[in-house]
């Protein structure tokens, strides 16, 4: 089982659920976060004076999935989200230990 | 002891005192004949002379300045009377009450800026909140130099069946307006606060892509010349629709002018067709889908702001229906007018608040706040001529027609977030109808001192034929599609230009930011610890959120 996390561009979001839903993953957790990597803020605008904000709002997608699907899915992710410009966010992945429903105590993959 | 004991011995020594002190005031004191003889001898003398003069002269001077007062504050706070002096006219008291009225009205009508405002601003998403403010209170400031400038001439001043052409930047203007006895400046501002709720209607279908710069220039147009104009034809003193059916005039032969008592028609739909010319030539929003592409609206942000900013529209639509008697005087008329304006909102509340139950099996705020304004737009042609049972009636047919308005627009791939062409252009349309059917045969025109019953409006529904209704369906379709058609060329002239719709890019950035560089709810912490350009990097650190981090620190590891 591997976890997905993708910060992403907020304006690429519905793309990107809309991939992940095209190559069957039903289940995500979505965060709207702020940050930023090399991209470093924008400037906003007040009373006449300007002002820099250095961290962006991002949305924050976490997906964890069976192995078999875990190449599509970052590829599914990738492709959803690039605009080619500085910002497009990053993706991490990680190994993950296990996993249960608390409904009903299922384990792993058919916790999934 | 010793206090008392002086007390005691003062109290003894009282009378004592006093008896000497009457016995000396008499031994000093002179008889009335001495005194003038002491006044004689000192007469003479030189230095009692001048003394005596200033001693008198103080007195004239103080004599002299109560005088003075007494004038001064006289004048300031009562009246001179003359007995039998002027006769009092009527005019001199019906004229002025009707102008407080009518100023009243106009505050009123001016205060439904704050709904509307409210209004877009809770229906869009929060990415554009700014920009709906800013759009709101620029077209505000644009439409009252416009419509002083040429606006109010083109609309009210006489000309021909289609413009005024008098009273440019209001010159030679008299000093009330036409026949109604108001301050000419009353009616100027009263009208100016309707000419205002028309381009502010108009942005409301074109949130969320429109172009700041666009947003200037169409605005410009819809107050400046496509409102007046328009307008003139039905509400102007020579408009062609407002003398249609007399010898001589448009339609003669049709016995019947088109009524718009406060502008279902003139204002709503105008507002509206042209609302719904912008966002077809703007385009829906990206990433809008419709109903029968498997997608719904886009979710408002506020609706705490949005069912409040209706709801003060409300309260303001108590001067746009009840205020357009600009009289005071016909007292039963502005009474009737705001019953039927608040049952027709009523109605049409409710029945809005049901068509969503059917559909939805929801309790629907959106669609039920739309369906009182429906309701409230419905009303404002017909309110002084139908009876409130009428109102209910016609308000609530306005409830559906609301309903089935957005319906339709969605089906058509129209993307109009507020719902400004269901609520203002169809039951505008709807409203003016209406007044053809629900006419009830007892009201005639208003005027300055009173009602003119003399000729009542009877509708369909009141043995009064076809007549009314013929009239109001002519004007109706001639305001409608004039209306269309010069908006769409208008919005096409503004496309153009390029202005009129944002970048993609501006647009998924949200206008906030891209056009105005503020959001409207700027992230408390993040945003709040942004420092202007130009301030040196070293003072942007802030001492007191770093001692305070450290406290807080400090206490947390305390608790562990």
């Amino acid at each position: 089982m591997r976890k997905i996390e993708a910060i992403i561009r907020p304006s690429r979001f519905d793309a990107v659920k809309d991939a992940l839903t095209a190559i069957g993953i039903d289940g995500m957790t979505v965060s709207e976060v702020r940050g930023h990597g090399r991209q470093k803020g924008h400037t906003e605008a007040f009373r006449g004076r300007e002002y820099e904000v250095e961290l962006l709002p991002k949305i924050k997608l976490e997906v964890v999935l069976d192995d078999n699907q875990f190449e599509r899915a970052i590829d599914a992710i990738q492709e959803a989200a690039y605009t080619g410009k500085i910002g497009d966010g990053k993706i991490f992945y990680y190994n993950v230990d296990g996993a249960l429903r608390i409904r009903n105590r299922e384990v792993d993959a058919a916790a999934l | 002891m010793a206090a008392t004991k002086q007390q005691g011995q003062g109290f003894e020594r009282t009378p004592k005192g006093k008896r000497r002190m009457r016995f000396l005031r008499r031994r000093d004191s002179l008889s009335f004949g001495e005194k003038l003889s002491r006044l004689a001898t000192r007469l003479r003398e030189k230095e009692w002379q001048r003394y005596g003069a200033t001693l008198f002269a103080g007195k004239i001077a103080g004599v002299g300045v109560t005088l003075l007062i007494m004038a001064a504050v006289g004048s300031l706070f009562f009246a001179k009377v003359y007995a039998a002096d002027t006769v009092m006219k009527a005019a001199d008291v019906v004229n002025p009450v009707n102008t407080a009225w009518t100023l009243i009205a106009a505050f009123l009508v001016f205060g439904m800026q704050v709904g509307f405002t409210m209004l877009e601003a809770g229906f869009c998403r929060s990415r554009e909140t700014v920009n709906v403010l800013m759009e709101c209170i620029v077209d505000t400031c644009l439409c009252g130099l416009l419509f002083y400038a040429i606006g109010f001439a083109f609309m009210f001043s006489h000309g021909n069946g289609f413009i005024g052409y008098h009273w440019f930047f209001l010159q030679n203007t008299p000093e009330t307006y036409e026949s109604t006895g108001v301050a000419f400046l009353a009616v100027w501002i009263f009208q100016f606060a309707f000419a205002d709720t028309c381009s502010t209607i108009t942005s409301g279908a074109m949130i969320g892509r429109t172009g700041f710069v666009g947003d200037l220039l169409y605005s410009a147009g819809v107050s400046g010349f496509i409102y007046p104009i328009i307008g003139h034809w039905a509400w102007g003193p020579d408009g062609f629709l407002a003398t249609m059916g007399s010898a001589g005039f448009f339609l003669p032969k049709l016995g019947q002018s088109f009524h718009d008592f406060a502008g279902s028609t003139v204002v709503h739909t105008i507002g509206g067709f042209i609302a719904l010319a912008g966002s077809i030539v703007l385009g829906p929003r990206l990433g809008r889908k419709f109903k029968r592409d498997g997608g719904a609206p886009m979710l408002p942000h506020d609706l705490t702001i949005a069912a409040s900013g209706g709801l003060i529209l409300w309260f303001g639509w108590y001067g746009f229906n009840p205020g357009s008697t600009l009289s005071a005087m016909d007292f039963a008329g502005i009474g009737r007018v705001s019953a039927n304006t608040t049952l027709a909102a009523c109605a049409a509340g409710l029945t809005a608040m049901m068509y969503a139950w059917f559909s939805t099996k929801k309790w629907d705020i959106g669609f039920t706040v739309n369906g009182f304004l429906a309701g409230l737009v419905a009303i404002t042609c017909p309110c002084y001529w139908v009876s409130p049972t009428g109102s209910i009636l016609l308000g609530g047919v306005a409830g559906v027609v609301v309903c089935a308005g957005v319906e339709l627009l969605e089906w058509l791939r129209i993307d109009d977030p507020i719902g400004a062409v269901p609520v203002h252009g169809m039951c505008g349309i709807w409203g003016t109808l209406s007044l053809g059917l629900f006419a009830c045969g007892k009201y005639g025109a208003t005027g300055p001192t009173g009602p003119d019953n003399s000729a009542p409006l009877a509708g369909l529904f009141y043995h009064g034929g076809w007549t009314l209704l013929k009239a109001q369906c002519i004007g109706s379709f001639i305001v409608t599609t004039c209306t269309f058609a010069v908006g769409l060329a208008l919005m096409y002239v503004v496309h153009l230009t390029g202005t009129l719709r944002v970048s993609a890019e501006g647009e998924l950035y949200g206008l906030d930011l891209h056009e105005h560089g503020i959001s409207a709810y700027p992230e408390y912490v993040i945003s709040s610890l942004a420092a202007p350009h130009g301030t040196p990097k070293d003072l942007t650190v802030q001492p007191m959120a770093e001692s305070a981090v450290q406290s807080i620190s400090a206490m947390s590891f305390a608790k562990e």
